[in-house]
C-alpha cells in the first residue's frame, strides 16, 4: 500500500537471478559448443576480417612498401575509385565480368538441381550412385589441368586441330577467338563443377519423407508429378538459400582460371576485373592502392546484391540467409 | 461391394527374408478389419501389400472381384493414411485434399464441393487456407484422413495412424474414427501394434507374428478364445497369467487342470470339448486372464509384490512360487487385506482357464487345424 496515495502497488516480482549470473550460466552450458567453433571463428577473423584493415590503401596515394598507416600516409579520398570510373577499361570490364558471370549463372544454377531431382528419381539406386560418382569427379581436377586438357581438345595443336587437318580443312585455335572465350570458359566451369553443386541438393532430397511419395504415388501422381510436387518444394529452401549466396557472388569471379585461359587474341572478352585488378596490383609496376579500389568496388556491388537478393526472398518467400 | 480377398499373399525380399508369409483373409464389404501385432510381425507389409506400395511375390489379391496384382495403386480404388500423415508441407490444407482429384482432371467447381464436404465432416473448415505445420498433430490426421476421403475409395487403408499422437489425443481420435466409420460406411483395413485400438475399432482383428496370421476373430473371439499362446499373452491388458509345470488330468473319464498341485475340475463345455478333440492327459501351460482371479478363497497361494490401487480396481501383482501372477480385483469385491508383503490365497473358475499344450503352444479347446493349415486361423467352432 502506498501510504501517500493510498492505492494498491502491484508486487514487483524478482526474476530468477540477476542478468549477469544468467548469462554466465549460459556461457557455461554452452562452452563445449562454443570451443568447438572457436577455430572457424580464429580462421574467419585472421583471413577474412583482419585484411579489411588493408582496404584503407584503396583510399591513398599507397605505394609498395609504404606503411598503411603513418605520419606519411596520403589520402586522396574516392580519387583512385574516379580514376576507375574514368578508366578506359571500366565498361568493357564490366561488360565482360557480368557477362561471364550472368550465362555462368543462368546455366550452372539450375543444372546442379536437374542433376540432384534426376538422380533422385532414378529407380536403380546403383545407378544413381554411380552417376553422382562421375559427375563429382571432374571437380577434383585443378583448374591448370582443366585448361590444360581445353588445349588439347580446342587449342592450336589439339585434338579438333588435328581432325581439321585430317580433312584437309582448317582450324583456329578456340583459346584465339573472342567469341569462343566466354562459351569455353562456362560450359566447362559447369562440368567441372554441376556434380559437387549437386551433391547439397541430393542431401537435401535425401531427407524427403518417403511416405510424402507413397501417398503421392496413391493420389495417381507419375514420377514428374512427384518430383514436381513433392521433391522440388522439399528442397526450396536449399535453392533460396543457393540463389541468394550465388546472386550475392556474381560479380566475384575469380581470375585464376581466365588469366590461365587468356590470349591475345581473347584479350577483349576475357579480361575481367578480377584478371584487370591481378595485373594492376601484382604485375609491372605495381599500382596496389588503384587495384584495392577497384576490388573494393566490386565488392560493394556483391553486397548490395546480396543485400537485395535476401530482401526480395524474404518479401516472396519464407527463406532467408538473415 | 468392396471386398478384399488375400490369397496365400506371401513377400519375400531380395535378401530372401520372407516378411509374409501365405496370409488368407478375406474382408467383407463395409468390415472394419485390423491386423495387429508386435513389431516386424508384417502387418504394414501387408496392408502395403494391399496398396501397391508393396510387389506381392506370391499369391493374389482381389478387390471387388478383381485381381489387382499387377494394377497400380492409383488404379485400385484404395486410399491411404499414413502414421505421420505424409502431408504435402508446401499446400495448403485445401489444396493437400484436392490434389489426387486435381491429377485426375475432375472438375474445380466439383473438387471444390467434395473438398468443403469433406471437411465440414472432419470440422476442418476452419484450417483450408493453412499450411500443415501450423496444425496441431490431430488436426493434421483429420486432414491425412480427409485426403483420403475426399476420393470416395472402395477401400480405406490406415497404418498405425495414431500412433504420432499422444494419449489423450489418441483416445480422442480413436473415438472420431469409430464415429466416421459410421458416417462413411466402406471397407477398412486398419494396421496398429495397440490391443486397445484393435479391440476398440475392429469388427474383426488379425493377430500376426513373424509373418504368420496367428488368429483371425472378433474382439470377443481373440480374448475369450485365443488359439496359442502368442494370442492369449498378445490381447488383453494386464496380459494373461501363464502357468508353466502343469498338467491336464484325465480320471473316472473327467478332466482335470492341476496348477501348482492343485486340481480343478473342468466344466461341462470344457469336458465336452475335450473329449471331442481326443484330449489325452498331458503337460500344460495354463492361462488365468488377471481379471478373472479371484482373491480371499481358494488353495493357490502367493505372496503380494505390489499392489496398485488403480481407484475402481486394485492391480495386484503377486508371487506364486516361480510365477509371478497378475490379479486385476474390484475394489468393491475385495474382502482380504491386499497390502505388500501378505500371503493371499486366490483362485479362479475352472471354466475361465485357458489349456495350452506345453509341447506346441496350441490352445487345447480352441485351436482349429483346419483353418490354420489354411492359413488362417479362427478358434474352432462347437455346436
Amino acid at each position: 500500500m502506498d501510504a501517500a496515495t493510498g492505492t494498491l502497488k502491484a508486487p514487483v516480482l524478482k526474476k530468477p537471478g540477476n542478468s549477469a549470473s544468467r548469462r554466465l550460466r549460459n556461457f557455461k552450458e554452452n562452452a563445449p559448443f562454443l570451443l568447438m567453433i572457436l577455430p572457424a571463428v580464429v580462421v574467419v577473423f585472421l583471413f577474412c576480417y583482419l585484411p579489411i584493415y588493408g582496404v584503407l590503401i584503396a583510399f591513398q596515394d599507397f605505394m609498395p612498401g609504404d606503411e598503411i598507416l603513418s605520419e606519411n600516409t596520403i589520402w586522396v579520398g574516392f580519387d583512385n575509385f574516379t580514376r576507375f570510373f574514368n578508366d578506359p577499361q571500366f565498361w568493357p570490364l564490366m561488360k565482360n565480368t557480368f557477362l561471364i558471370c550472368i550465362f555462368g549463372f543462368i546455366i550452372g544454377f539450375p543444372l546442379p538441381i536437374l542433376i540432384a531431382l534426376t538422380l533422385n528419381a532414378l529407380k536403380s539406386k546403383k545407378v544413381g550412385k554411380s552417376l553422382q560418382t562421375i559427375f563429382t569427379a571432374p571437380h577434383f581436377i585443378s583448374l591448370v589441368v582443366l585448361v590444360g586438357m581445353l588445349q588439347l581438345f580446342f587449342g592450336s595443336d589439339g585434338l579438333l586441330a588435328s581432325i581439321a587437318a585430317h580433312f584437309g580443312g582448317s582450324y583456329k585455335s578456340l583459346f584465339l577467338k573472342d567469341s569462343a572465350f566466354r562459351p569455353l570458359y562456362i560450359l566447362s566451369s559447369n562440368w567441372q563443377d554441376f556434380g559437387w553443386s549437386a551433391i547439397i541438393y541430393i542431401a537435401a532430397l535425401s531427407n524427403v519423407d518417403p511416405q510424402q511419395h507413397e501417398a503421392a504415388i496413391l493420389d495417381g501422381a507419375s514420377r514428374f508429378q512427384r518430383v514436381i510436387h513433392v521433391d522440388l518444394p522439399a528442397i526450396m529452401p536449399m535453392i533460396s538459400v543457393m540463389l541468394i549466396m550465388s546472386i550475392g557472388g556474381l560479380m566475384g569471379v575469380g581470375y585464376e582460371k581466365a588469366l590461365l585461359m587468356q590470349t591475345d587474341g581473347n584479350l577483349h572478352t576475357s579480361e575481367l576485373v578480377s584478371t584487370y585488378v591481378y595485373k594492376q596490383g601484382l604485375t609491372g609496376i605495381p599500382d596496389q592502392a588503384y587495384a584495392a579500389a577497384i576490388g573494393l568496388f566490386n565488392s560493394v556491388i556483391n553486397v548490395v546484391l546480396l543485400i537485395i537478393a535476401n530482401t526480395t526472398s524474404k518479401k516472396f518467400s519464407e527463406n532467408s540467409l538473415w | 461391394m468392396s471386398e478384399v480377398i488375400l490369397k496365400d499373399l506371401k513377400k519375400v525380399y531380395d535378401n530372401k527374408v520372407t516378411a509374409v508369409h501365405d496370409v488368407n483373409l478375406t474382408i467383407q464389404d463395409k468390415e472394419f478389419i485390423v491386423l495387429v501385432g508386435p513389431s516386424g510381425c508384417g502387418k504394414s507389409t501387408t496392408l502395403r501389400m494391399v496398396a501397391g506400395l508393396e510387389e506381392i511375390s506370391d499369391g493374389e489379391l482381389y478387390i471387388d472381384g478383381r485381381l489387382v496384382n499387377e494394377v497400380a495403386p492409383k488404379d485400385r480404388d484404395i486410399a491411404m493414411v499414413f502414421q505421420n500423415y505424409a502431408l504435402y508441407p508446401h499446400m495448403t490444407v485445401y489444396d493437400n485434399m484436392a490434389f489426387a482429384l486435381k491429377l485426375r482432371k475432375v472438375k474445380k467447381a466439383d473438387i471444390d464441393k467434395k473438398v468443403r464436404e469433406v471437411a465440414e465432416i472432419l470440422d476442418i473448415t476452419q484450417y483450408l487456407k493453412r499450411k500443415p505445420k501450423a496444425l496441431s498433430g490431430g488436426q493434421r490426421q483429420r486432414v491425412a484422413i480427409g485426403r483420403a476421403m475426399v476420393r470416395d475409395p472402395k477401400v480405406f487403408l490406415m497404418d498405425e495412424p495414431l500412433s504420432n499422437l499422444d494419449a489423450k489425443l489418441r483416445n480422442q481420435m480413436r473415438a472420431e474414427i469409430i464415429k466416421l466409420r459410421s458416417r462413411i460406411n466402406t471397407t477398412f483395413m486398419y494396421v496398429t501394434h495397440d490391443q486397445t485400438e484393435a479391440m476398440t475399432l475392429g469388427d474383426r482383428i488379425v493377430i500376426m507374428k513373424d509373418g504368420f496370421v496367428n488368429q483371425i476373430g472378433t474382439p470377443q473371439e481373440v480374448f475369450n478364445r485365443p488359439v496359442n499362446l502368442f494370442v492369449a499373452g498378445f490381447i488383453g491388458m494386464p496380459v494373461m497369467n501363464f502357468f508353466d509345470g502343469c498338467k491336464l488330468l484325465l480320471e473316472n473319464g473327467k478332466y482335470f487342470a492341476e496348477i501348482r498341485g492343485v486340481k480343478f475340475e473342468l466344466d461341462e463345455f470344457q469336458q465336452k470339448a475335450l473329449k471331442q478333440n481326443g484330449v489325452k492327459p498331458c503337460d500344460i501351460v495354463a492361462g488365468i486372464r488377471p481379471q478373472h482371479v479371484t482373491v480371499g478363497s481358494g488353495d493357490l497361494t502367493a505372496t503380494i509384490e505390489v499392489s496398485e490401487m488403480m481407484g475402481s480396481e486394485y492391480n495386484i501383482h503377486a508371487r506364486s512360487g516361480e510365477d509371478e501372477v497378475v490379479m486385476l480385483i474390484p475394489t468393491v469385491d475385495l474382502t482380504t487385506d491386499v497390502s505388500i508383503g501378505r500371503n493371499i490365497r486366490f483362485t479362479t473358475k475352472p471354466g475361465l482357464i485357458q489349456l495350452f499344450d506345453k509341447a506346441t503352444g496350441n490352445n487345447l479347446i480352441w485351436y482349429d487345424a483346419d483353418s490354420a493349415a489354411n492359413n488362417a486361423p479362427v478358434c474352432k467352432r462347437y455346436d
